[in-house]
């Protein structure tokens, strides 16, 4: 019997899970224009999983990268949700680089 | 090179992705939840024996992984009609089940989807979050 799959499908749930809090605080601290860095970083997070021989780690940084790669297509919705009052709202957000000129582009959303 | 964190970080990202867009299309044209909660449920499960008889290591994590969200993905269509009935998803008034939702004085459903627009960078009231959906 093969215990892996099933051990990492647990192990996944509670990596999505902890993504609900990291996009609320996320969202709340820096705003929905931090989304590129935690794309980013989920892209670099999953990269470097290929380079890990355990498959032990590589399987929970493939999870962890795929977890960041997602929260960072949630934050716009999650800023439209404080703003509705769903989630406490924070008007003076931490400016992330560049905020500028990503709040020209579309942020992603599926 | 190894494959395993891609193929599990792909079943993650698919399962959570697939799981986001089916809940929210069950849960708004199904009359009953019962049904696609079981058949889910028995997906989900098939999954998670697939993941524990596979040779495979990286069968058996995209299988664990896939199976494991298709399980929480059931448990979601009974949170995705609360938040339904609460208006924080829109209610399908050709449902049945929405429909009742839509008439009950308790409850706060509402046809608007209220998130599909993009930050005004301010609080809105119920007023104006209906404005802004509609603009």
């Amino acid at each position: 019997m093969n215990t892996y799959g099933l051990i990492a499908g647990l192990g996944s749930l509670l990596v999505i899970g902890l993504g609900f809090p990291l996009v609320i605080h996320g969202e709340r601290i820096f705003g929905y224009v931090c989304w590129p860095y935690l794309m980013g970083l989920g892209i670099l997070v999953m990269a470097a999983s290929a380079a890990v021989s355990s498959s032990w780690v590589s399987m929970a940084l493939g999870v962890v990268g795929a977890t960041l790669v997602w929260g960072s297509t949630e934050l716009k919705e999650q800023a439209v949700r404080a703003e509705l009052g769903w989630f406490p709202f924070r008007k003076h957000k931490v400016k992330v680089p560049f905020a500028d000129i990503i709040q020209r582009w579309k942020a992603p959303h599926l | 090179m190894n494959p395993i964190g891609l193929a599990a970080g792909l079943a993650a990202f698919l399962g959570i992705w697939l799981g986001h867009v089916a809940v929210r299309k069950i849960e708004a044209s199904s009359p009953s939840l019962l049904l696609p909660a079981t058949v889910i449920v028995f997906t989900g499960v098939l999954m998670e024996w697939a993941a524990m008889t596979a040779r495979s290591t990286l069968v058996s994590a995209a299988t664990g992984i896939l199976g494991m969200t298709l399980l929480w993905d059931a448990l979601e269509l009974f949170r995705q009609e609360r938040r339904v009935q609460r208006g924080h998803a829109p209610a399908n008034p050709a449902n049945p089940r929405h429909r009742r939702m839509l008439e009950s004085d308790r409850s706060q459903a509402t046809t608007c989807d209220l998130l599909k627009r993009d930050p005004l960078g301010r609080p809105t009231g119920p007023e104006e979050a209906i404005r802004a959906v509609e603009r």
